[in-house]
């Protein structure tokens, strides 16, 4: 079960004038702002200015919303962007369990300034670096705060000379994903990402190669993903989910395995297979899923509706 | 037949003790020249081997050759005391499982190196991963020794220690491979492998098969590789670029 639903981010500058209709009209679960840091002004007391309403814009289609920091900047970047409204912080290129600390340390001061419930501010991470991926487990233990884990790979590619060529019938990072994976869901996170060669080629792929690329990260162990276009947004919604086939599958199978249950069977065939609790299991986890989705699908809706003059 | 540490994609094996054999892969163009006194050389070879082996080194330093030594883990000191000295550009270790073994011989190249009018901290040393352990310590291993400039996925003992058979795909080994990828990465040192498959690797990989085993590799971020005949040099360079 996802700790969190986080289907689809959509990656937003502050600075854009359209930020608010950008973010309304993509439907991403969350919204991930970056920060321009203009050197020719005092660029914190600017970005004061600006988060605020840069907030409230981008959580008016019902997302979560989220800024993006760098590690290495953090404590002055959290200074400027840390305000009421934000769900979490997203640090770019952690490399040490000791950066984290500091920076939560420091989001813990500004969680008491700025009348943030104590505690509440997540942090994310996205990794960048070899030593980040080393160190993963060290990082994601160094917060309780801690919800999801991506791989930036675009940089992290880089960072390991990996050529960006998507000729590799295997994935060159897989087994970095499924640390990444197994790292985050150790801690009660969650991961995020797409799959190979879409998470490099970042491609406004058709829409059969973008399902199936978003089911095979789904069956990964991804849970959702950041969005390269606007167009992956309903995708990632519909697919890091359990389907609509699914969830009439898993209905039945509890229905049966229940009835089997009450005739003292432990296990139940269903259309061949065999359904035991290991399935049971399963069906319920899912069946919970697709409900905490519909859940945050009639949010994000209601958070679209219009709103009506009071009389 | 010269090259700095970060375009050496070619790391030819040659028995130390076939002199012969040098002349022959001189005009292969191997960026690096690995006189080796670990598996190629038979036991009752070895000792004569160590003792030619400064004769050796000097020959293909003259020729503007990057040298190094592979040693016998089990007979490592020996064979550094026999390595180290002018024209030698560094030893290859295999297996090294704990940082003390490191250790151990960085202060043995320390005291040869000042014996012998070597600048001090100039031999490099080259780790070849090839147990679990040594796999699961890359990042102290790596950090070991200032020495330390390139670190590769060894084969044959690791697939003999993690059960795979070698002729057989060896599926752990892209494993192996990327957690040697992000620990040399990490380290700032050159991570070095191919991707072979199975029937053709080592002395046997074709030409065509090494081609593919180098530039695989190369896109699954490493930058040079071991190879046991000359005749995989040269696609060896065309698969690293």
């Amino acid at each position: 079960m996802p700790p969190y639903i986080r289907r689809s981010l959509i990656a937003l500058s502050i600075d854009d004038p359209k930020l608010a209709d950008k973010a309304f009209d993509s439907w991403a679960d969350a919204i991930v702002l970056d920060i321009v840091k203009d050197s020719a002004q005092d660029w914190q007391q600017t970005l004061k200015a600006q988060m605020p309403a840069a907030i409230t814009a981008a959580s008016r289609g019902g997302a979560e919303v989220f800024v993006r920091l760098n590690a290495q900047t953090a404590y002055a970047e959290l200074e400027a962007t840390v305000f009421v409204g934000l769900t979490g912080v997203v640090f770019v290129g952690v490399a040490e369990a000791s950066e984290l600390s500091l920076a939560c340390a420091k989001i813990d001061e500004l969680e008491r300034e700025r009348g943030i419930p104590q505690g509440t501010l997540e942090v994310d991470l996205e990794i960048t670096t070899a030593q980040g991926v080393w160190n993963s487990l060290e990082i994601a233990r160094a917060s309780s705060r801690l919800g999801t884990m991506a791989i930036n790979e675009q940089v992290l590619y880089q960072n390991l000379d990996i050529p960006f060529e998507d000729t590799l019938e295997v994935e060159p990072i897989e087994f970095i994903k499924g640390q990444l994976i197994t790292v985050a869901t150790a801690v009660n996170g969650q991961a995020q990402g797409m799959s190979y060669p879409l998470c490099i080629t970042q491609k406004e792929a058709d829409e059969a190669t973008l399902k199936k690329a978003i089911l095979r990260a789904r069956d990964t162990g991804f849970k959702g993903a950041l969005c390269a276009y606007p167009s992956w947004v309903k995708h990632c919604n519909e697919g890091f989910r359990p389907s609509a086939d699914e969830v009439e599958y898993y209905k039945e199978v509890r229905t049966v395995f229940a009835e089997g249950l009450k005739r003292g069977l432990a296990s139940v065939p269903l259309n061949g297979k065999m359904i035991d609790v290991p399935v049971d299991l399963r069906a319920e986890v899912y069946l919970e899923w697709a409900d905490r989705v519909a859940l945050r699908d009639q949010q994000k809706i209601r958070a679209h509706q219009p709103v009506q003059a009071v009389t | 037949m010269t090259a700095n540490k970060n375009s050496r994609r070619s790391w030819l094996i040659v028995p130390a003790d076939q002199a012969d054999a040098l002349t022959s892969v001189q005009p292969q163009g191997a960026d690096v020249i690995v006189l080796d006194l670990e598996y190629s050389v038979p036991p009752k070879n070895k000792e004569s081997a160590r003792a030619g082996l400064s004769a050796q080194i000097a020959q293909l330093a003259a020729a503007s050759a990057q040298v190094f030594v592979r040693v016998d883990r089990a007979t490592r000191w020996a064979d550094v005391r026999a390595a180290i000295g002018r024209g030698l550009t560094g030893i290859v270790l295999p297996s090294p499982e704990e940082p003390a073994d490191i250790v151990e011989i960085d202060a043995l190249i320390t005291e040869l190196e000042k014996a012998r009018g070597v600048e001090v901290g100039s031999t490099e040393i080259v780790l070849m991963l090839e147990s679990a352990k040594s796999f699961w310590n890359a990042d102290t291993l790596g950090r070991a020794s200032s020495r330390i400039t390139a670190m590769g996925v060894g084969r044959i003992d690791l697939s003999m220690m993690l059960g795979a058979v070698p002729q057989n795909e060896f599926r752990l080994y892209r494993f192996l491979m990327t957690r040697t990828l992000v620990a040399a990465r990490m380290l700032g040192k050159q991570p070095l492998g191919a991707f072979w498959r199975p029937g053709s690797r080592g002395g046997l990989a074709s030409v065509a098969d090494t081609l593919r085993a180098a530039r695989e590799a190369r896109l699954l971020g490493f930058s040079g590789c071991v190879c046991a005949v000359a005749e995989q040099v040269e696609p060896v360079h065309v698969g690293f670029v």
